[in-house]
């Protein structure tokens, strides 16, 4: 009876000033869409950011890191009163690649966190065009893995990925190397490597990632036919490259398979320390973003809550004239901020969303993006919305709770 | 005298106001009353007799000494203890009618009784339509409080105190608001009350009249009782 009676004065509060209802509702749903549409914003940049940063490198990279410094092979026998002096040293030439790859990839098959790994055989290249010799690196891909690691088809603007699978004969260049050497698709395009050997390919397609350096310098073919333009057995491979659920864990994982291999095993921090510092900042930026908004939010929801409180800190003293206890008017006050919590909250949820769905179709078209980025992660929605539904509660109990314990004569007499 | 007949007990109450040096309002105060007993406190303005009756009324609790309504014991109950026994034993009449001005006159009068929760909303609406014909209000117990006279939110206020049918009803000034005619009219339900129902009723007031019909004046000066 007494919380029926409770819930009526709150109805009656909240519907005899609807004027002051809306504003109280409308600085929750302005809060929490701000909440959710910069949270989506930031996650959506910090998203395609990786994505780009990731579209040619993997998270774990595996290949023979060459030998070590063999200037000097003989100072390490030599006694403390030795003194070593080699002149014109002749190095034996070392294996390049990687041996055993079979072990290696169903080794890291094995771990839980794996979401990809493929060989690369990357070589050294002159490509020569019809004027100039450009150097750049000839990737021989395994085509079905590469696509799964680096969605390099999607980077395709000509031609096909898939058509690599079938032919021997061709690659798939960069737009920016296509464009130094004035080639295009159906053109032929002389190979020169290391060792001398010369060979002519078919362009059958362009890709263009966005990053210059890549774009400028990279080929890709078939890794059986880079296999054949080295000579080398069917077993041989410069790179793996491994991709994991999370590329956060990239580390951890290249600790664990490490002692394993025999190689060099690098995760992607330990090859690009500025991409690491770049993900950090990014992440420190969002958050700091993240928190101001809520102490901004929160305060506004809690300055009208509080204002609410105290314009009707006359009728609390009548209330409690009449017998009202102190339970019964922090459960008035705390029925409205609920209800005013849960509304706006609401609001606020759909509002935030058609921001994002309409920043989100901003058009933008640098780098690959289309439009500007945008998350859609329901977890920034439940987060906003719970937030919005506790600073609203503490915003309503706080005062309520002042007012339901001073004597309603303190507050008839002013 | 048998203790069953008292209704309220006042030892020794003293009040100290601090703002804005420390003043004492109240010195030593101690009387009885008689349950049915129609009782007025009078005394100039400054005299103490409105924080006498807010202390009486058990809504200011910052006061020394002791006081006992009905036998209980009510100095050093909680908030909430007080505001429960308030609800069930004492109708209150404010000097400046102090209604909930969002509520319909109706509403008003109802609140109480709907917060003891001992009688069926229907009953609860019955009774208040008869307090306020009694008080020649039936009319406007639709009314938004806020919309009504002043004189006719100060007899609301008086219906909306004695719903509960409360053992104690107190006022401050409860007819200061109203003309000579409905001075009467409530004049003549507090003295039936006390007569037939054995309410007992404590007000305050400046009208000569008013007091000198009642059963017994208490007169305050200067924080004093100068007349029991």
């Amino acid at each position: 009876m007494s919380s029926k009676i409770n819930n009526h004065i709150s109805f009656v509060h909240l519907t005899s000033n609807v004027k002051q209802t809306i504003v109280a509702t409308l600085s929750v749903t302005f809060g929490i869409s701000m909440y959710v549409f910069m949270n989506s914003f930031m996650t959506g940049v910090n998203d395609s950011q990786s994505r780009l940063a990731f579209s040619t490198l993997a998270h774990v990279r595996i290949y023979n890191d060459g030998p070590k410094d063999r200037t000097n092979l003989l100072q390490s026998t030599a006694g403390p009163n030795q003194l070593v002096n080699l002149r014109n040293a002749k190095v034996i030439q070392y294996t390049d690649g990687i041996k055993d790859t079979r072990a290696i990839i169903s080794l890291l098959n094995q771990q839980k966190e794996n979401a990809g790994v493929t060989s690369q055989v990357n070589i050294n290249v002159f490509f020569r065009g019809n004027a100039i010799k450009i150097n750049g690196i000839l990737s021989g891909v395994e085509v079905d893995t590469e696509n799964k690691l680096f969605n390099t088809s999607g980077y395709i603007t000509q031609g096909n990925w898939n058509d690599l699978k079938f032919r021997t004969d061709a690659v798939i260049i960069g737009s920016g190397l296509a464009k130094n050497l004035s080639l295009k698709v159906n053109d032929n395009l002389n190979i020169l490597t290391g060792d001398g050997i010369t060979k002519n390919y078919k362009i059958i397609g362009i890709f263009e990632t966005s990053i210059a350096s890549v774009d400028k310098t990279k080929a890709y073919l078939n890794i059986a036919s880079a296999r054949q333009l080295l000579s080398k057995n069917q077993d041989y491979v410069t790179d793996i490259q491994m991709n994991i659920a999370d590329y956060n864990h990239a580390k951890e994982v290249a600790a664990k398979v490490a002692p394993a291999i025999p190689y060099k095993v690098e995760s992607w921090e330990m090859a690009n320390g500025q991409l690491e510092a770049a993900d950090s900042l990014r992440e420190i930026i969002a958050k700091a973003v993240s928190l101001t908004i809520l102490l901004v939010a929160g305060f506004g929801i809690y300055n009208i809550m509080n204002m609410t409180v105290n314009e009707k800190i006359r009728e609390i003293a009548i209330l409690k004239a009449m017998g009202f206890s102190g339970n019964d008017v922090t459960q008035i006050f705390l029925t409205q901020a609920l209800v005013i919590g849960c509304i706006g909250g609401m609001v606020g949820m759909l509002l935030g969303y058609a921001v994002a769905t309409a920043v989100n179709h901003v058009p933008f078209k640098i780098a690959g993006l289309q439009t500007l980025p945008m998350a859609y992660n329901s977890i920034d929605y439940i987060l906003a919305f719970v937030f919005g539904i506790i600073t609203t509660f503490i915003a309503g109990y706080l005062p309520a709770r002042k007012a339901s314990k001073i004597d309603p004569v303190t507050i008839i007499r002013g | 005298m048998q203790m069953e007949n008292i209704a309220l007990q006042a030892k020794n109450i003293s009040k100290f106001f601090y703002q804005p040096e420390p003043f004492k309002v109240l010195k030593d105060i101690s009387f009885e009353v008689q349950s049915g007993e129609f009782l007025t406190l009078i005394g100039k303005s400054g005299s103490g007799k409105s924080t006498l009756l807010y202390v009486l009324s058990t809504m200011d609790t910052d006061y020394e000494g002791q006081m006992m309504i009905n036998g209980v014991q009510l100095t050093g109950k909680t908030q909430n203890e007080l505001a429960a026994f308030r609800n069930k034993n004492i109708g209150f009449v404010f000097q400046f009618h102090y209604l909930l001005t969002e509520f319909s006159a109706l509403e008003n009068v109802m609140l109480p009784a709907l917060k003891l929760g001992q009688y069926s909303k229907a009953e609860i609406e019955e009774k208040a339509y008869r307090h306020l014909s009694l008080l020649d209000l039936k009319e406007q117990a639709l009314k938004p409080a806020s919309k009504l006279s002043g004189g006719q939110q100060q007899r609301v206020a008086i219906a909306r105190a004695l719903i509960n049918d409360p053992s104690v009803i107190m006022g401050d000034e409860p007819t200061g608001n109203l003309d000579s005619k409905n001075t009467k009219v409530v004049f003549d339900i507090f003295k039936q009350l006390a007569r037939e129902n054995n309410q007992t009723i404590i007000a305050v007031t400046h009208d000569d009249d008013f007091a000198k019909n009642s059963d017994r004046v208490i007169e305050l000066s200067d924080g004093n009782l100068i007349r029991n």
